[in-house]
């Protein structure tokens, strides 16, 4: 896997998430306690032997550097190769073009000097832990010039609708990747994940730059399709495809299931995550919580049911907590309740407040809200 | 701290016999501690928050978890360019070998590198002990006095005192005597093992000990009571708050108890003073349907199914169903099966209690200390 670069493309649209993405790019969303979803993908790569990541930042940036830092929580703080944190610029390029190729092609300079042959380029909204060793191997020996990865979804209620959908022939190429309409119930689900080889992707980008057809990798690539041999390699284990509101919430949600939790923590390897030296969670004579994912550095003294809980949340005494999404350093008072909620980082639901929402549509607390009772 | 160089030198080459087989294979200072924590990274985290840029840990029994442990000490950014931390265990010379035959040894051996880091204080600590403490006051105070040597103390319960070095002092807490574990203490102030010198001076002291063959070569025993005797100016800097020496197993026990108290003195959670330490990277902890957690301190990683009442949970452990655990502290990685029950244990790491096996007694007295080599009682 030295051979091959990492691609963080950070890249996405915000407005799915409501309040919960105005300060935030959806990568760097909390997820599960303690990590952002882009740990994810980062711990992935790291732990399949990618040692040179570049991340593609998009213009919220600031959070970004402050989670990611040096790279050091993934060992990606290294002399030689490492993490590559890329913000946006428009130079170089005379109209103000700032999506995901003119980034590319603006830090080409990056992917002439590095020496790996191959690239892995990835969305960090989709969790899978795509075994990379096999998939890699799949497509350096298939000598494709791309590898895309697919999941086949069951998806009897429609929930994947305008997810991207891939058509692959007989023989396993892909044939085009389009919009999922809901109209089967399963489809393959294109994972925005896939193999490269380093010369074919920088002769795409400059391409796009030169044609100035499309601003996007994928639409791209598909315009190009009959140039290359493109082909698909199947994802079996568990996908969270992170795109609005409620996928988020389910996906948290979804951790209470051993299956997934096991899965999506420790199957090879761990998520790794920026530390943050919290002390244990202390659970007092009156707390009961039931399955519920609990993160370090919080004090537990009312109730908690199918929830997920970061760190350094205070839930005091008689206040009671329900499917929801409680995340850093909030804070529910006595005798409070919250139940099918999400409350961004520092929010405080003061003494004998009560919010709800729906589980089709959780209550939103936003970052540092108080809400009280006057 | 900027004005003056503080070196400090960190002993953490204890054995801790009487911890019985928790320290059968690491140090005392490496034994796991609240939940999360070495008992080292009290004295490592307070050097690191009061702003001490260089400091020098010796080490000596059974060094390889606590090396493992503190790495390049990045968990308290001491991983740097300038400064930084040290490990220095005993070494070879022309002369031969040497270990480290007491405390003021220990630091003796090393005076090359404190000759290279030329500070103007050297402070002394020992890993075994768990406290809060800020050592730049004990260097503001050190500094005022124009001492040679401070010494912190603090009050410990008189029926204690005789187990302790005691401290004798004047009315402004100059040091007029010391006495070793005396049977009739006439002063119930302790001293805590924290000694704050001036370089120079110490530097001579620690040679002319070195030349005497009587000497045990321990501060406490010998060199400090050769400075009072030569009429060096020391004075006692009192500490009030949390601190414990967890010398045997009912203490340790009794010290992660400590933790459980509302009331409790050692704020871990305050964020002005963080305790750090090398942390896992483990997911959250899952409690599910039907567990009972009371009163209890839980790590990341751990799986309850089961009870747990007024006990600590290390990292990645985990308690399957119907099984309980009372009155105890469990190590890392442990398993307690569908049906065991525990009390009054401290388990630790990795063991796995059986399916129905029963440890300990719930109304006793005593502490039931499970190991590989089974389980002994205190």
């Amino acid at each position: 896997m030295e051979k091959c670069l990492g691609i963080i493309s950070g890249a996405n649209i915000e407005n799915n998430f409501g309040a919960l993405c105005v300060h935030r790019p959806v990568y760097m969303l909390p997820f599960a306690g303690r990590y952002r979803l882009i740990d994810f993908s980062l711990s992935n790569m790291v732990n399949y032997g990618i040692r040179t990541v570049a991340v593609y930042t998009g213009e919220k940036v600031r959070s970004t550097m402050d989670h990611v830092e040096d790279g050091k929580a993934w060992d990606l703080n290294r002399r030689f190769n490492g993490l590559f944190l890329f913000p946006p610029v428009s130079h170089g390029l005379s109209a103000k073009r700032t999506g995901e190729i003119p980034q590319y092609y603006t830090t080409k300079d990056f992917f002439e000097q590095t020496k790996e042959k191959y690239v892995f380029i990835n969305h960090p909204n989709i969790l899978a832990k795509v075994n990379l060793t096999e998939a890699f191997r799949f497509f350096r020996e298939s000598d494709a010039d791309i590898t895309f990865i697919y999941k086949k979804q069951q998806d009897p209620f429609g929930e994947y609708v305008n997810t991207n959908k891939m058509n692959i022939g007989d023989d396993g190429m892909v044939l085009n990747i389009g919009t999922n309409l809901g109209t089967e119930r399963e489809f393959n689900m294109y994972l925005k994940m896939g193999f490269l080889k380093k010369e074919v992707f920088m002769k795409l980008v400059k391409e796009a730059i030169e044609r100035g057809e499309s601003d996007n990798l994928l639409e791209t690539i598909l315009m190009n399709k009959h140039k290359y041999k493109i082909n698909s390699y199947e994802f079996k284990g568990h996908v969270e495809n992170i795109r609005n509101l409620k996928s988020f919430y389910d996906a948290n949600l979804n951790l209470l299931k051993k299956n997934i939790a096991r899965e999506l923590f420790y199957s090879n390897g761990t998520i790794f995550t920026k530390t943050k030296d919290e002390p244990s969670t202390l659970y007092t004579e009156d707390s009961i919580v039931q399955n519920s994912l609990v993160a370090n550095g919080c004090v537990i003294e009312g109730t908690v049911e199918n929830s997920i809980i970061f760190r350094g949340v205070k839930i005091k005494k008689g206040a009671i907590v329900k499917n929801s999404i409680i995340m850093q350093k909030s804070e529910i008072h006595e005798n409070a309740a919250v139940i099918n909620s999400i409350m961004d980082k520092q929010g405080i639901v003061g003494e004998d407040v009560r919010i709800a929402g729906s589980m089709l549509m959780p209550f939103i607390v936003e970052k540092k809200q108080e809400i009280r009772k006057d | 701290m900027i004005e003056s160089k503080v070196v400090a030198m960190l002993l953490a080459g204890g054995q801790g016999s009487r911890l019985k087989t928790l320290t059968k294979k690491i140090a005392k200072p490496a034994v796991p501690f609240g939940g999360k924590y070495r008992i080292i990274d009290f004295a490592l985290s307070n050097a690191a928050n009061s702003g001490i840029d260089d400091i020098g840990i010796l080490t000596q029994y059974k060094p390889y978890l606590l090396n493992s442990h503190i790495g390049i000490g990045s968990s308290w950014d001491y991983d740097r360019n300038m400064g930084g931390l040290r490990i220095l265990p005993p070494f070879t010379s022309e002369d031969g070998g040497r270990w480290y035959t007491g405390t003021a040894n220990a630091v003796y051996e090393n005076i090359d590198f404190l000759d290279e880091m030329n500070p103007e204080y050297v402070l002394i600590l020992s890993g075994d002990h768990i406290y809060k403490m800020d050592y730049s006051q004990l260097l503001v105070a050190h500094k005022e006095k124009g001492a040679d040597v401070s010494i912190a103390v603090m009050e410990v319960p008189w029926e204690d005192a005789s187990r302790f070095g005691i401290v004798n002092v004047n009315q402004e807490n100059k040091i007029v005597e010391f006495e070793e574990k005396p049977d009739n203490p006439k002063n119930n102030m302790a001293s805590m093992g924290i000694y704050m010198f001036n370089w120079k001076e110490l530097r001579e002291y620690l040679i002319k000990d070195d030349e005497n063959p009587d000497s045990d070569n321990d501060f406490g025993k010998n060199v400090l009571p050769m400075m009072l005797e030569e009429g060096k100016k020391m004075y006692a800097w009192v500490f009030d708050g949390y601190w414990k020496d967890v010398g045997t197993v009912k203490s340790y026990w009794e010290a992660n108890m400590d933790l459980l108290d509302p009331l409790n003195t050692l704020d871990l959670y305050d964020k002005n003073w963080r305790i750090y330490t090398r942390t896992r990277n483990l997911p959250p902890q899952y409690l599910a349907r039907g567990s009972a957690v009371k009163n209890a301190l839980v790590n990341e990683g751990c799986y309850i199914r089961g009870t747990l009442r007024n006990s600590i949970l290390f990292s990645d452990v985990i308690i399957e169903e119907e099984a309980e655990v009372i009155d105890s502290v469990v190590h890392s990685d442990c398993v307690i099966e569908k049906g065991a029950k525990v009390y009054r244990a401290v388990i630790s790491e990795g063991m796995n209690v059986k399916a129905g096996e029963v440890i300990g007694q719930k109304d006793s007295e005593k502490i039931y200390l499970v190991s590989e080599e089974g389980i002994s009682v205190e």
